[in-house]
Order: C-alpha cells, then sequence, then structure tokens
C-alpha cells in the first residue's frame, strides 16, 4: 500500500512513517503542510502512481487552523480513487459532516490517540485505502447524541445501538462479531433488526451502509 | 452593575398596621419631618451664602479678583453638598455618592485648582441647587408644619379641650362666631368628628410628608450626586477589575489542572518507562506489563491533554466560527439541544470565546440540574447587540443568585456591558437570556 | 481614579510645517476654501433639524425626531474632525458615545442623546461656522489673487482659528468623558489579550506536549506488540519512549511556568522573580520590598513585566549585571530592571516592549524605557496597587 502523509510535526511525522513502513507500507512522501499535499498527490497522479491513502493532520502551515480538513475535501473531490484519513487532536462532528458529504468511500476521520492501538490504526489506514470507512467512535457518538431521531433510537437495544454504532465507524460484520465476542450471524441479524427498526433499505458494501447511517442520523 | 448609590433604607420593619394606616407613627415619617423641619433654616443659608458669592464673583469678573472668587464659591457650595448628603442619608436614608471631585493638573498650583473648580460640572450643580432649593424649602416647610400640626391638634382635640376653659376663656374651637353668637365645639358628638376629620387629616399628612422627602430626595440625587458620566467611570473601572481578575484566575485554574492532570500523569509514566527500560533484558515479562501500564498511562494522559484544551479554547471556535463550536458543545449535553445560529458575519474573537463559554456553561447547567427532555439553543444579532437564549422543558427554579454557576456568569458578561436575565419558573419551563455588545 | 500623564497632547500646530509654499500651505488653503461649501451644509442640516425638533417637541414626535437630528449632528462632528485630521493635521480624539443603561428601552436612548453634551456642542458648531466659513472663503480667494506674498500668514492666523475651534467644539468635553473613553478601550484591550492569551496557551499545548504524547504512545504501542516476538527491539523503543516522556514533561513544565507560575500562588513576588533571575543569561540581584502581597491579578502582571525585561535583558542587552527593584509607593506598585549593557532599546520598536506598554497602560499603569545607546538601560514599569483583600469581594 502507497501512503503520503501530511503532519507538520516532524516527530509525528517520522513516527508515522516507521509505524507504517514496520507494517510493510510504502510511504511515498511526507508532508507538512496543506499546499504540499496538494501538489505531491497531484504530481503522483499525474505520473499514474496515485497513492493509495493520504494520512492528514488537520491543523498545519499557514494558518494552523483546518487546512487539513480542506485539503482533504479537495483531495476527495479531484482524486476519488485516494483514500483520505484525517487525524486530529480533537474529533468534531461538523468536520465529519464536511468529509462525509456526498460519500463515505474512502475516508476516515480519527482522534491522533487512536495511533496508540498500532494494529487497529493500522487496520484503518487500510481499510480507508480499500475504500471503507474510518469513523472514530467518538465523532459516532456525538452524531448518535446529537441526532434528532432519538424517539427511534430509543427503540433500539442497548446491544442493537452497540452495533450501530461500530457500523457507523465503519466496521465489517466480521469485525463488529471481533469485537464483541459473538458469532457473524448474530451481528448480521442485529444488523437487519437495526435496519429495519430505522426503516433503511438494507445495503450492500460496508461503505454505503456506513453513509445510509450517517444520513439517517444527520437528518 | 455597579451603583453608585445603594437602594433607600428607611423602610419600617415588618409592619404590622398596613402602610396606610401605619405611616403617621412611622420612624420614617417623623425622621422625613425632621427633614422639611430643618430644610427651611438650612437652605435660607445656602441661599444667602451662594447668591452672594455668585454675583460678588460675576461682578468682580471684568478685574481678575471675580475669578478666584466664584471658585471659592462653587468649592463653598460644594461643601453644602456634603453636609446635605449627610443630612439626605441620615433623615430620608438615601445614600447618594459624592460626586466626582473637581482635579486639578498636577502641577498646575492654586490657578489648576481655580480652573478646575470652575470648569466641573459638579460644582455648577451644587449650585443650582443651593438656589432651587429655597425656595422650594419654604414651600415645603409650610406645608408640612402647617397640615402636619394641625391634623395632630384635632385628632387629639378630646385630650387637650380641657384646658381651653382654664387659659383662653372658651369651651372649645370657635368655628364661627360674630359677636352675638359663636358656635364652639364642645359637644361629645362634635368631638368625635373633630377627631375624626383629625385622624384622616393626620392618615393623609403622613403621605404628604412622604411626598415633600421624596422631593427632596430627588433633587439631591439629581444635583448632588455623580453625574452619569462619573458613574460610568466608576462601573467601567469595577468591570475592568473584573475582567483582569477573572483573566488571572482562569490562567491560574489551567495552571492547576496542568499541574494535577497531565503532568502528575506524566511523572508516573516516566517512572514506569524508567523501571521497563531497567527490567528489559533481566526480566521482559516484567517489562512489558510495565509497557502496557505505560501505554495506558499516556492514552490517559492525552484524553486529559484534550479535555483541558478544550476548556481553554477549543479550536474549532477558531476556525469555523460559532455555529460549529455550538453545535459541538450541545452534541457533548446529556439532553438532544437544536443549535440555531443565525449571524450575518463572525464576530470579534473575543466576544466569539465569551458567547460560547456562555452557552457551554448553560448547557452544562442544563446537563447537570434542568432535568430537561430537550433544549434549544439560538444566538442572533440585533443592532449592536448579541442575543444568546437557551431555554429548556426542564423542571425550572433556576435562580441566578444562588449558586455560583449563574452568578458567576452574570458578573463575566456584566463586566463586558453584557445582560443576564433568567427566566426559570418553578416547574418549567427555563429561558435564559444573555446580551453581549456586537464587536465585528 | 487615576490620572494618567502620558496621554497623547494635541498635535501642536508647528507640526504641521514651517511657514512657506509647502505642501502644508496648500493643504490648508484647500481647508479655507473647503470651509465655505462644507459649513453650508452643516448649517443648513443643524438648523433644520434643530428648528423642526424643537417646534415639534410639543407633539410627541418632536423629542425622538430632534435626537435623531443630534445624532445625525454627531456625524457632522466626525466628518470634520478627518477633515481637519487630513488638512490641517489636527489630531482630535473621538469623543465617547452618550452613556447608556443596558438595556435602557428607546425613551432612555432618546433621553441620553438629548442630554449628549458632545452633540450640543456640535450643533453651535454648526452655528458658528457659516459666518466664519464665507469669511475664510472670501480673504482665501483675494489673498491667492492679488496678495499672494502674504498668502501664507493669513493661510496660518485663518487656520490656527479654525482649529482652535475644532478643538474646543468638536473635541472630548471633559476630563471625565476621556476616561469613560480610556476605560472603554482599555477593557477591550484586557478581554483581548485574555482571549488571545487563551489561544495562545492552547497553540503551545496542541503543538507542544499533545503532538508529543501521541508520539510517545505510538512508539509505545509498537513496543507493547514487539515485546514478546522482538524483545532487543522492544527494549530500544522502551528507551526512546523513556526520553520521549523527560522532554514531554519539561515542555510542560515550561508551558506551565509561562500560564502562571506555581511559585507565585504559593509564596509571592520575592521568591518567583528570584526563579526567574536565575534563569536569565546574566546575574540578576533581585529585591523586593513589599509590606503585603497584592492583588493576585496586580501580583501576575507585575511577574511577567519582570520576566519579559529580563528576557530581553538576556536576549539583546549584552549586560554583564542586571538588577530588580520591586516596591511600594502610596497606591502605586513599582518595578525597576536596569542592566549595564549596550541601550538603545526602543519601546516603539520590537514587540516585546511595546506590548508590555500596551498591557500595563490597560490597566493603568506606566512605562518608561531610558535607553541612551551604549547604556545603561532602565525599565520602570508603575501599576496600581491593589490589595489582596480588596480583590475578594
Amino acid at each position: 500500500m502507497r501512503v503520503v502523509i501530511a503532519e507538520d510535526s516532524v516527530l509525528l511525522r517520522e513516527g508515522l512513517t516507521r509505524l507504517l513502513t514496520d507494517r510493510g507500507h510504502e510511504v511515498v512522501a511526507g508532508v507538512g503542510d496543506a499546499d504540499a499535499l496538494l501538489k505531491t498527490v497531484d504530481a503522483l497522479a499525474a505520473d499514474g502512481a496515485a497513492p493509495d491513502v493520504v494520512v492528514a493532520d488537520v491543523r498545519m502551515p499557514p494558518s494552523h487552523t483546518d487546512e487539513g480538513v480542506r485539503a482533504a475535501v479537495r483531495l476527495r473531490g479531484d482524486h476519488p480513487g485516494v483514500g483520505v484519513l484525517v487525524l486530529s487532536q480533537y474529533v468534531e462532528e461538523r468536520y465529519a459532516t464536511e468529509l462525509l458529504a456526498g460519500s463515505s468511500r474512502g475516508v476516515g476521520y480519527l482522534l491522533k490517540d487512536r495511533v496508540a492501538e498500532v494494529r487497529e490504526f493500522v487496520d484503518a489506514v487500510v481499510r480507508v485505502a480499500r475504500g471503507g470507512t474510518a469513523l472514530d467512535p467518538e465523532v459516532v457518538a456525538q452524531l448518535l447524541g446529537r441526532s434528532r431521531r432519538q424517539d427511534v433510537l430509543a427503540g433500539l437495544t442497548p446491544r442493537e445501538r452497540e452495533v450501530l454504532g461500530l457500523m457507523a465507524e465503519g466496521r465489517t460484520n466480521s469485525a463488529i462479531a471481533r469485537q464483541l465476542v459473538v458469532s457473524d450471524g448474530a451481528v448480521e441479524k442485529h444488523v437487519s433488526n437495526i435496519f429495519l427498526k430505522l426503516g433503511l433499505s438494507p445495503s450492500e458494501g460496508d461503505h454505503r451502509r456506513v453513509l445510509a447511517v450517517l444520513t439517517y442520523l444527520n437528518s | 452593575m455597579a451603583m453608585a448609590y445603594g437602594p433607600d433604607t428607611g423602610h419600617p420593619r415588618a409592619p404590622r398596621l398596613p402602610a396606610w394606616l401605619g405611616a403617621p407613627l412611622a420612624a420614617r415619617t417623623w425622621r422625613e419631618f425632621c427633614h422639611l423641619l430643618l430644610g427651611l433654616p438650612l437652605s435660607l443659608c445656602y441661599f444667602a451664602l451662594s447668591v452672594t458669592a455668585l454675583a460678588v464673583g460675576a461682578g468682580l469678573v471684568v478685574t481678575f479678583v471675580g475669578i478666584p472668587v466664584l471658585a471659592l464659591g462653587l468649592a463653598m457650595c460644594r461643601g453644602f453638598g456634603v453636609v446635605e448628603r449627610a443630612r439626605a442619608r441620615a433623615f430620608l436614608g438615601s445614600r447618594v455618592g459624592d460626586p466626582e471631585p473637581a482635579r486639578a493638573e498636577p502641577g498646575t498650583g492654586l490657578t489648576g485648582a481655580v480652573w478646575a473648580v470652575l470648569k466641573s460640572g459638579a460644582s455648577w450643580r451644587h449650585l443650582l441647587y443651593a438656589v432651587l432649593h429655597m425656595p422650594w424649602a419654604v414651600v415645603a416647610f409650610s406645608l408640612a408644619v402647617t397640615v402636619w400640626s394641625t391634623a395632630w391638634a384635632l385628632f387629639t382635640y378630646p385630650l387637650w379641650r380641657w384646658s381651653l376653659p382654664l387659659h383662653a376663656g372658651t369651651d372649645g374651637i370657635q368655628v364661627y362666631g360674630d359677636g352675638t353668637r359663636a358656635y364652639v365645639l364642645d359637644s361629645g358628638a362634635e368631638l368625635a368628628v373633630t377627631s375624626g376629620v383629625g385622624l384622616v387629616l393626620v392618615l393623609l399628612g403622613a403621605w404628604l410628608v412622604r411626598g415633600l422627602a421624596a422631593v427632596d430626595r430627588a433633587l439631591v440625587r439629581g444635583l448632588l450626586g455623580p453625574s452619569r458620566l462619573a458613574t460610568r467611570v466608576v462601573e467601567l473601572e469595577s468591570d475592568r477589575g473584573v475582567v483582569v481578575d477573572v483573566a488571572a484566575a482562569d490562567l491560574r485554574r489551567i495552571e492547576r489542572d496542568l499541574h494535577d492532570g497531565a503532568q502528575a500523569r506524566l511523572v508516573a509514566l516516566a517512572m514506569d518507562l524508567g523501571l521497563a527500560k531497567e527490567k528489559a533484558t533481566e526480566d521482559p515479562r516484567a517489562a512489558a506489563r510495565m509497557v502496557e501500564e505505560a501505554h495506558d498511562e499516556v492514552k490517559l494522559a492525552l484524553q486529559e491533554l484534550r479535555d483541558l484544551a478544550r476548556g481553554i479554547h477549543p479550536a474549532i471556535l477558531t476556525d469555523r466560527g460559532l455555529d460549529a463550536a455550538l453545535s459541538a458543545v450541545a452534541s457533548r449535553c446529556t439532553v438532544p439541544v437544536t443549535v440555531g445560529v443565525d449571524l450575518p458575519e463572525r464576530p470579534a474573537a473575543a466576544v466569539e470565546g465569551i458567547a460560547y463559554f456562555t452557552v457551554s456553561e448553560l448547557l452544562q447547567n442544563v446537563s447537570k440540574h434542568a432535568r430537561a427532555h430537550h433544549a434549544t439553543v439560538d444566538v442572533w444579532r440585533t443592532g449592536d447587540r448579541l442575543l444568546i437564549q437557551v431555554t429548556d422543558d426542564g423542571r425550572g427554579g433556576a435562580d441566578p443568585t444562588r449558586g455560583t454557576g449563574l452568578a458567576g456568569l452574570a458578573e463575566r458578561l456584566d463586566a463586558v456591558d453584557g445582560v443576564l436575565a433568567v427566566h426559570s419558573p418553578e416547574g418549567g419551563p427555563t429561558t435564559v437570556t444573555a446580551e453581549l455588545p456586537w464587536r465585528g | 481614579m487615576t490620572t494618567r500623564s502620558d496621554r497623547p497632547a494635541p498635535a501642536p500646530s508647528s507640526r504641521t510645517g514651517r511657514l512657506g509654499f509647502g505642501a502644508a500651505m496648500w493643504k490648508e488653503v484647500v481647508h479655507l476654501l473647503s470651509n465655505l461649501p462644507v459649513s453650508l451644509v452643516a448649517f443648513v442640516y443643524v438648523t433644520v433639524a434643530v428648528a423642526v425638533g424643537a417646534a415639534l417637541s410639543v407633539t410627541v414626535v418632536g423629542l425622538p425626531l430632534l435626537a435623531a437630528g443630534l445624532a445625525g449632528a454627531r456625524l457632522v462632528g466626525r466628518v470634520e474632525r478627518a477633515r481637519a485630521r487630513g488638512l490641517l493635521g489636527v489630531r482630535i480624539e473621538e469623543p465617547s458615545r452618550p452613556p447608556r443603561r443596558p438595556g435602557g428601552g428607546a425613551a432612555d436612548a432618546v433621553w441620553s442623546v438629548l442630554g449628549d453634551a458632545v452633540a450640543w456642542r456640535t450643533v453651535l458648531y454648526g452655528f458658528v461656522r457659516l459666518p466664519w466659513g464665507v469669511l475664510t472663503f472670501a480673504v482665501t480667494l483675494v489673498a491667492l489673487v492679488v496678495l499672494w506674498p502674504a498668502l501664507p500668514y493669513l493661510v496660518r492666523a485663518m487656520t490656527n482659528a479654525d482649529r482652535a475651534m475644532v478643538r474646543g467644539l468638536l473635541g472630548p468635553s471633559d476630563e471625565l468623558e476621556r476616561r469613560v473613553a480610556e476605560l472603554e478601550s482599555d477593557r477591550g484591550v484586557v478581554v483581548d489579550v485574555a482571549a488571545a492569551d487563551l489561544r495562545r496557551i492552547e497553540r503551545d499545548l496542541h503543538d507542544g506536549a499533545q503532538a508529543r504524547l501521541v508520539a510517545l504512545a505510538m512508539g509505545l504501542g509498537l513496543a507493547k506488540e514487539k515485546a514478546a516476538e522482538d524483545p532487543r527491539a522492544a527494549a530500544r523503543m522502551v528507551e526512546e519512549a523513556h526520553g520521549e516522556v523527560k522532554l514531554a514533561l519539561q515542555e510542560l513544565r515550561d508551558l506551565a511556568r509561562g500560564i502562571h507560575p506555581a511559585v507565585l500562588t504559593d509564596r509571592g513576588l520575592d521568591a518567583a522573580l528570584s526563579s526567574v533571575a536565575s534563569r536569565c543569561t546574566v546575574p540578576v540581584t533581585v529585591t523586593v520590598d513589599l509590606p503585603e502581597r497584592p492583588a493576585e491579578a496586580t501580583e501576575g502582571i507585575a511577574y511577567f513585566t519582570v520576566s519579559e525585561l529580563l528576557q530581553n535583558v538576556s536576549k539583546h542587552a549584552r549586560a554583564h549585571h542586571a538588577t530588580v527593584d520591586v516596591w511600594r509607593t502610596g497606591d502605586r506598585l513599582l518595578i525597576q530592571v536596569t542592566d549595564d549593557g549596550r541601550g538603545g532599546a526602543d519601546p516603539t520598536r520590537g514587540t516585546g516592549l511595546a506590548g508590555l506598554a500596551e498591557r500595563l497602560d490597560a490597566v493603568d499603569g506606566l512605562f518608561v524605557v531610558h535607553s541612551p545607546p551604549g547604556g545603561p538601560t532602565t525599565a520602570t514599569a508603575e501599576l496600581p496597587w491593589r490589595s489582596r483583600t480588596a480583590a475578594h469581594r
């Protein structure tokens, strides 16, 4: 897997590079600001060697505000095939909504803390690179808490709420089953129950169903 | 709000009689009567002295001497003001603050002082008081003395009628007489009627005294008190103090949070790692356990630092403004919150910050105390004010004077010319409205 | 209440240049010629506004109308001040707005405008300007055509009268009004500084300790996974992490000290300043002579003043020795920092000293730097003394 890293703290950039290299992925470029990120990806794509995934920090020079999110949104428009994983010290539901606008294909938004769990983090990067979704549990909690459909959500069993949260994070059925230590079949049953209760038509493909869930929560 | 004077303190304590009955006997009425009595002689003195000084000063103004004389006269009027304010405090219970002093520029000596007294508006207002108060005092004195003494005399007539035959040679008060016939109040019924009329007069007279005293109070407050501008200066000075203190307290709190939170955790982490480093070769299993502990520790430290940083200044507020930042706050509230922000443009960073912390404090209150099912937050602009309204359908009964949360918030808002209004009847719903001056 | 002597004085007329046919004079000529049209408009406006408002004031409509007219008159004042600033070089402070009770209704607003001395003075200005405008226009025109050798003198004389009028009638009326304006801006500065402080701290945390901790967490995560399969690599990672955590601690400590040093809260200025002095690159003698501890906010400002000044000494002064003295005189807290360095410090240049002056100014403080080239440098700061008990209300 070919990765481009955009992160202004040299320490973290080196750390991420080492971590991904260690897991057998190729870090093709490491840049320190959003402009450089856009240029690098454009150049790589022009050579026909577009990266599989971009890992970008939110707060970068020159203005140290939300460059990362803006660049990520642009990348998603210009290079739909490139997965974008945004890392930040904070997760804000607003940025999640911006990132997910239109499609949840190949997009991720995680707290920087998550790199501490190396395996899960690398899994998330791989998932995003393959067109999946990786949303931080905190964002999902915010979305669930903020949703105007509290009446319907209240109708879910605690287990179903848990499954809904993991689904919104972008996990596959088998990953959910592993996390909750239940069988794949049990998860499938929960999922179809949830879709039934929310009045959604079951979608194929993990990212499609993430989108369905998120649209539902945001509406 | 910084007030230059407190509320009147002359109210009778828990009257057992209804106010309209108790008034003639209330200490307050008698104090005010004394005030009116004293008013005439004093104001005659003020008038005579100040008019003389004014006339002499104005007359001599063409020569050089007039100006200091005038200044001296004005300074004297300021002296009268001191006496009058003390008198109003003692008899009327009305606490009027000292007006702004006439302060000379440093180093200008006597001429500076003269000039300062002449230039100060307060001096001239004192002069106006000295002149205006005399005619008023004459009216007030005559009315009060006549009505009050007549009223009491009639009311107590049955008690002192016995002295009339002894000293005046009549059997009672003579209402009408033309030498041959006289109509004298001496029968029992007449006594009763007279006393009854007296009672009515006493009851009414008390309120007359109070009315006259109220005019005096207004005169003192309006002419001898600090001007609006001076009051504003006092208010702003206290505001600035509050802002400085709050900022300093914020910094101390942050330092303490850092110290007790992340720093302490990092020290523990450093120790764990130090041990793990030592054990790494000799006891790899123990080392692995310590690394695991350290790993948990560092995740907690990150979590703490994140919460702390968000409490200091949420990054999303700088990046995206109030709408996005308030949505984030709302999503962390324990009850569902609808946020509506309707602003044509972003206000100044400091205003945004205050608005943000106001809402986040109010929503915290909702989470903690309101037992609500739903809350709404609305932010909009009217003219040069930024308005914030937070409502919830909880149990109500929020009291801004009790509890530090709302009171502290009100103080913070007050310090920047903001207003906090809480409407929270028992049983709800609660509406809190905050108003801030708009700065773009 | 304190009176400050460092208030910028109105620009002396000599600032506008020497007599002669320079650019300054032509600007003055333009001003004199423009007097007529401008004063005509102003006169018509104030006459109509005041006459209509006053005439109608027997009905209810008149008073708000008059108030609106007066509010408009303030606008006339603003235009005139701008004209005088541009053409005559007279800098007049904006008069403060009439004070209003927050939350007061429309009646309160009308009332406060009607009692607004500034607006009434502007109306007076509008009345007296018309005859003067006619006069100046005529004289200047004549002088331009026939009396041009006397032109500079005439122009200067007439514009001086203009300056006096603008200053007397359009400036802030008195001490109190100026004080209100000053306090309002002070409060704004204090609020902005506090907000900026918080943003800076958040930024420092984000870029410093938080970033380092994320790196650390990542390293430990890797080490944890490696522990079983490759203990030697794990040990190396643990060692790195250990170094990292010590750095993070150091960073947090520095940040915390920059926010508010704990020793200041615990022990007061003397101890806190000694600790600042010990971190200075030159030897520093610290003398704190205070009968009691001042209010916390005052202590904080004093601390940051000294620490900023000593940082300057470390960075720029090339001094061998510095002294810090803190004492109280009456109701003022005085701070003096001297060094035997090369001098030449300029508080108007460089953000450090200028920022310090602004911060002190906002709390009625004073900041004076005496620093001839070649040294020595003496920086004196003065703060209003607030006692600890007064701050806790």
